[in-house]
């Protein structure tokens, strides 16, 4: 059985099945043509250069959880694996996180919190402030609640995606 | 010459000094901060001192440090490249007190620039045109702000006496706007600076930001070297520069250098230097600052005037005069600077920062590119976002564009994103392919598209991830089975291992920092 792949890439479920005949590999990219790519892997590490129809590409991969970043020229393209275990913590983090926790919508260092636990907190009230180079990013509640834990002192590096708070979401309105 | 020069920095520029003083035979110390254990600029150096944590403030901008470096290590000379110490007449004074050269101005003469109103009133003095404006305002002062900002006329620039890298500025439109722009430049100013004095200043727009590279010895030779036009520009920050000027005729640049050349006799100025000005649309200029370092952008200024302007940094510092000259320098060809940074072009230029996989330096004719990336950087969030420094030389600015276009497709960087799709569609916008651009042009009249809907590169990236896929199914203990796959499979059973592929794991992620 030929082996299949679900991608999601920009909101969109892709499949991609392989299909070997003979020493030749075929992607079939959803309800598209067979495309007959020559890959080979390069000295670099991630690094997969292909030949299609007498044309070269190439692409870099590295893995993001069970996720993959694929950058090819100028471009990084998040493509996640569909359809298989927790999703990534690949979220942009802050303003987008599902209730109840704060993540760091980029690496940097902690700079300042301007809450405590135990404090009630509004919807888009600046909590923490994180800074990278030189630039400080006020980050916001996506949801009122009340803090439990805050992760990180000030002055701690955070990596993208860590979770920087913890709060007891409160009861949302309604929907009207 | 010097036998052994300390570099009081980091990042590329560190590593841009080192090449010239390893060409000369010099020995160079690094200093580095916690951080920054696993730099370049650390592992090139001669010797190398570590001096703290990695908040700037804990190491780099520490004089009693590097100081004490520079003893231990018996350094004679501390250069100290931009940022940091670089313009702090303190260090300078201490580099004196210690019995080191210090590679730059005085401390007396970086005093008198380093005050943009003491700086003011001296070209004033030496017959340097300045912007119209108001000097040493409090802040509080709101009466006699009034009736000078009357008399020089709305719109108008408060600005932080003591201010630099674009803190301390507001502009202000109206005469009801000026309390609340003088109460923020000065707050700005006394919480940056430790200074709230203000000064006044009118607005020149549409203006350029021309600068211009001069250069002194000891014996009062000063040489000017062209201008660099720098009036790309987000947040006040350069993105792009170039020498020569498109705005810029001969008898405009005669005029520029003759002014640059005064501003620097005025103060006693040794080193190298830049004169800042604004120039409006009918080639009138007006001085703004002097800068009393080595900037960014100084290759673009190396390579149309054929010098090493490091190399005549080390030798005036050495107390070698300037070699004669006949006649005005004269620019040749174009140069276009890019500055690489770290930030997120599609998503407003937020930073970003941490492991830089992979590196591919563009190169060939007119190629040049200072940086301190390589593979397994872990780029850390202290310092500034400037990752490097993309340089073309080409005969005219038309192919100087179409190199530096050449030299963006060949830059790859992965693991970090870059503002590298910034720079592919500023070089395309007719207003900037024609020169009709001004300091305000990219904020005001430059959108940065999207990125491309139906990307064709969307297909290579999927075809990418479904063989990357394939291969951490086949380094999974669960193996494949080996019958009729492909020879990129067969290829990655040994090289999944050396990739160090794992089901579920990290994945190619490679270098310490993985871990």
């Amino acid at each position: 059985m030929a082996p299949r792949h679900r991608f999601q890439l920009n909101g969109e479920t892709h499949n991609v099945i392989v299909d070997q005949h003979g020493g030749l590999t075929s992607f079939t990219i959803d309800d598209g043509e067979p495309v007959i790519a020559d890959a080979t892997l390069s000295g670099v590490p991630g690094l997969i250069s292909m030949m299609i129809d007498g044309r070269p590409f190439r692409a870099y991969v590295t893995r993001e959880g069970r996720d993959f970043r694929v950058t090819v020229g100028d471009r990084t393209f998040l493509i996640a694996s569909a359809g298989g275990g927790k999703r990534g913590r690949s979220s942009v983090g802050g303003a987008t996180d599902l209730p109840g926790t704060i993540t760091a919508p980029l690496a940097g260092v902690l700079v300042e919190r301007r809450v405590a636990v135990g404090d009630t907190i509004e919807e888009g009230q600046a909590v923490l402030v994180v800074e990278a180079m030189k630039m400080q990013n006020e980050i916001q509640t996506p949801h009122a609640g009340t803090v439990t834990a805050i992760h990180f002192e000030a002055g701690a590096r955070v990596e993208k995606g860590a979770i920087l708070l913890e709060y007891d979401p409160a009861d949302q309105p309604a929907p009207v | 010459m010097f036998k052994r020069v300390l570099i009081a920095n980091r990042g590329e520029i560190a590593l841009r000094v080192q090449r010239t003083c390893r060409e000369l035979g010099v020995e160079t110390v690094a200093v580095y901060s916690e951080s920054d254990r696993n730099a370049l600029h650390v592992r090139n150096a001669d010797a190398a001192v570590c001096i703290g944590p990695g908040p700037a403030l804990e190491s780099y901008l520490v004089i009693d440090k590097i100081i004490d470096a520079a003893k231990q290590t018996g350094t004679e000379a501390i250069h100290p490249g931009y940022g940091f110490l670089s313009e702090n007449s303190d260090f300078a004074d201490a580099c004196e007190a210690a019995g080191i050269t210090f590679i730059g101005p005085s401390g007396a003469a970086m005093q008198a620039m380093g005050d943009k109103v003491s700086a003011r009133k001296l070209m004033e003095a030496a017959g340097v045109p300045v912007v119209p404006g108001a000097n040493d305002i409090d802040f509080n002062d709101l009466e006699t702000a009034r009736s000078e900002a009357d008399r020089i006329g709305f719109p108008l620039m408060v600005k932080a006496s003591a201010g630099g890298g674009g803190r301390g500025i507001r502009l202000v439109q109206t005469a009801e706007g000026l309390e609340e722009g003088m109460r923020q430049a000065g707050s700005e100013a006394q919480s940056s600076f430790g200074n709230a004095t203000i000064f006044l200043e009118k607005y020149v727009n549409p203006a350029r930001h021309i600068e211009v590279q001069i250069m002194a010895d000891a014996y009062g030779n000063v040489r000017a070297f062209g201008e660099r036009e720098c009036s790309i520009q987000r947040r006040h920050q350069k993105v792009l520069e170039e020498a020569p000027s498109i705005a810029v005729t001969p008898e405009i640049r005669q005029r520029l250098c003759d002014a640059a050349t005064a501003a620097a006799l005025s103060c006693g100025y040794r080193n190298a230097g830049t004169v800042e000005f604004l120039m409006d649309d009918s080639g009138e200029f007006y001085f703004l600052e002097m800068n009393a370092r080595l900037q960014v952008e100084h290759p673009v200024t190396e390579l149309v005037y054929g010098v090493d302007l490091v190399a005549l940094q080390l030798a005036v510092a050495n107390g070698e005069a300037l070699p004669p000259q006949d006649g005005p320098l004269q620019p040749r060809g174009w140069s276009i600077e890019a500055r690489i940074n770290g930030e997120n072009a599609y998503e407003n230029f937020t930073p970003s920062l941490g492991l830089v996989e992979h590196v591919e330096s563009p190169m060939g004719p007119g190629t040049r590119f200072d940086t301190m990336l390589f593979d397994g950087l872990d780029i850390p969030p202290f310092y500034d976002s400037l990752l490097g420094k993309l340089i073309v030389w080409a005969e005219t600015r038309e192919l100087a564009v179409q190199r530096l276009r050449r030299a963006l497709d060949d830059l790859l960087i992965v693991g970090i994103d870059t503002n590298v799709p910034f720079h592919r569609q500023l070089l395309q916008h007719p207003d900037f392919r024609s020169g009709a651009f001004h300091t305000g042009w990219l904020e005001e009249s430059f959108i940065m598209p999207a990125p491309p809907e139906d990307d064709p590169r969307e297909q290579t990236a999927l075809i990418a991830a479904a063989i990357a896929s394939s291969l951490v199914d086949a380094a999974a203990p669960v193996a494949s089975n080996e019958a009729g796959s492909s020879k990129w499979m067969r290829a990655t059973r040994e090289q999944a291992i050396g990739l160090r592929v794992q089901a579920g794991g990290g994945g190619w992620r490679h270098g310490i920092a993985s871990s």
